[in-house]
């Protein structure tokens, strides 16, 4: 399995790739969103994105849109992880096609448990 | 931010408390307990470093986070679960230091109706320029025993 | 302060033996900080010394109380997530059909904690289940968690645990820093203090009882004991869900086991008068 780690912050970056590097996956890291999607255009298979929201040159929100409309990359999980937490901004993220959502702070069990839900991890007896 | 943030509806503790504790316990310390308000004066901080974010739109605002150099850097180690003997380099730090204002300020711009939309974090040894009467709310706490404040300004 | 191994394989034992949870290698720091206020009670300089103490001589207590530390979390939503597809996809939809027309579809959630299982039932049936047919009720022998279940209000790191944000959009609104239950789904629901160990609640007879990691904490004589109660109030046909690694075999025969994709539930022998 293969995620892509789309974050501005590259301190993010590296604490979302730990927890999910020690959940068995392999990572692919991008600043924006327009240097994910070249990730996504080169053909690589991602099974997951993890997304912020704001970030330079593509946000977040531009980069699941353009995901969306694209049906060779029907496959990708789409999970905003970010600050953004108003009723209405996480209503937005899902009308524009994020199949999850991950507030920030988050701790790595919260990030499994999203996994879980969506499939891309194994369940396991809950600790 | 418009000073429509107000403070007063949040009967018990204060939200800015619950927030930090929250950004603290659950990516930095692991387990809440090591933050805690700050009691007594409040030192002038020495070596001071500062990180924020504003928001922007109708009532703009700005999010500071101010602490010791040294307490930075550990906080930044902890954020990045580094090694006792890693070397924190400077990007890694301006860059950590930011993200937790990222965090800290992304979630009080949740409070405030209408907010607009979030700068990018900033990180300075000097303080940035605020005027006395632009305060609206500051919280001194102590993490592991160490000085780290937090306050809120109108930048209106 | 590291955590000497025969100690951590001591408390890793004793808590698979009465929970069937396992603490892998690397959950030490877990078992310090969940013991370590047991060892300041009990006297100990740290939590090695104190299960070194245990390890020589403890009462049952003690050891109940070491599970106990390590058994108890920030409790998710939707725990183990079968349970709640299976009341959509095979309990509820059997029992709405079974009585028509007839009352209330009633479930009970025993050990209910801050809420967080009736809350994940009500959302889970929402849809399938018309508003004003569905009496929930939530019951804890602990009331400091009850009132915190009744304010169905929840901090951002505890809705980020498990809950399907199409659940979170749907069903909480913002309160401050916190998330609360909207109140639709809230009037569904009651909590109420109750020990299991005593008379059934009221509000029953119930169509589905939720008793999910509850019995691993008791002897088998208990267990009895408990089971005994709660049937009588449920109905005959209705339904006891339990957690993923329990089972009413061997404790209690007026339980049918039904497999359900994954898991199993317990039907009461609808031959047994209620």
């Amino acid at each position: 399995m293969r995620a892509l780690v789309i974050d501005d912050s590259r301190t993010m970056r590296r604490i979302i790739v730990g927890v999910l590097r020690s959940m068995g996956f392999d990572t692919v890291e991008a600043g924006d969103g327009r240097e994910a999607l070249d990730v996504l255009e080169t053909g690589i298979p991602v099974d997951l994105a993890c997304i912020d929201w704001n970030m330079p040159v593509m946000n977040g929100l531009e980069f699941v849109l353009a995901v969306r409309e694209n049906r060779a990359w029907r496959g990708v999980t789409l999970m905003m992880v970010t600050t953004e937490s108003e009723h209405n901004q996480i209503v937005r993220a899902l009308a524009a096609g994020a199949h999850e959502y991950v507030i920030k702070p988050f701790t790595p069990d919260a990030i499994r448990d999203k996994l879980q839900l969506l499939g891309l991890v194994e369940l396991e007896e809950s600790a | 931010m418009s000073t429509a943030i107000d403070l007063s509806l949040f009967t018990g503790t204060d939200p800015i408390f619950t927030i930090a504790d929250e950004v603290f316990s659950a990516m930095i310390d692991g387990e809440p307990g090591l933050l805690t308000e700050w009691v007594g004066d409040v030192p002038v901080i020495a070596d001071a470093m500062h990180a924020w974010v504003d928001v922007d739109g109708v009532a703009p605002g700005r999010v500071l986070l101010s602490t010791e150099r040294d307490t930075a850097l550990q906080i930044t180690r902890a954020l990045l679960a580094m090694e006792p003997d890693e070397q924190v380099g400077d990007a890694d730090f301006v860059d950590a230091l930011g993200e937790v204002a990222n965090v800290v300020g992304g979630n009080v711009k949740a409070l405030v109706p209408d907010p607009g939309a979030l700068t990018l974090p900033q990180v300075t040894h000097e303080r940035p320029p605020t005027s006395p009467e632009n305060l609206l709310h500051e919280l001194a706490l102590a993490w592991r025993g160490r000085l780290l404040v937090i306050s809120l300004w109108s930048l209106a | 302060m590291t955590l000497a191994a025969e100690n951590f394989s001591f408390v890793a034992d004793l808590v698979r033996r009465r929970s069937a949870i396992q603490l892998e290698a690397g959950k030490e720091y877990l078992v310090e900080s969940r013991l370590l206020p047991l060892a300041r009670t009990a006297g100990t300089v740290d939590v090695d010394a104190y299960i070194r103490s245990l390890r020589s001589v403890a009462s049952p207590a003690a050891l109940e109380a070491v599970v106990e530390a390590l058994t108890t979390n920030e409790t998710s939503w939707f725990r183990d997530a079968q349970p709640f597809a299976t009341l959509t996809d095979h309990v509820v939809p059997e029992l709405l059909g079974a009585r028509g027309a007839a009352g209330p579809l009633r479930i009970w959630s025993a050990a209910c904690s801050t809420g967080q299982e009736p809350y994940s039932i009500a959302m889970t049936l929402a849809d399938l289940v018309p508003g004003g047919r569905l009496r929930i009720l939530g019951t804890d022998l602990n009331q400091q968690v009850l009132a915190r279940a009744r304010t169905g209000r929840y901090s951002q790191l505890e809705v980020n645990r498990g809950l399907p944000v199409s659940m979170l959009v749907k069903h909480f609104t913002r309160a401050g820093v916190d998330w609360e239950v909207a109140a639709p789904l809230r009037s569904a629901i009651s909590f109420a203090q109750h020990n299991l160990l005593d008379v059934p609640p009221a509000g029953g007879p119930f169509d589905v009882v939720f008793l999910r990691n509850v019995l691993i904490y008791f002897d088998l004589a208990t267990k009895r004991d408990v089971l005994r109660r709660v049937q009588r109030v449920v109905r005959p046909g209705g339904y006891l869900l339990l957690g993923a690694a329990e089972t009413t075999i061997g404790i209690d025969d007026d339980w049918e086991r039904v497999t359900v994709g994954r898991g199993s539930v317990y039907r009461l022998n609808a031959r047994r008068a209620a």
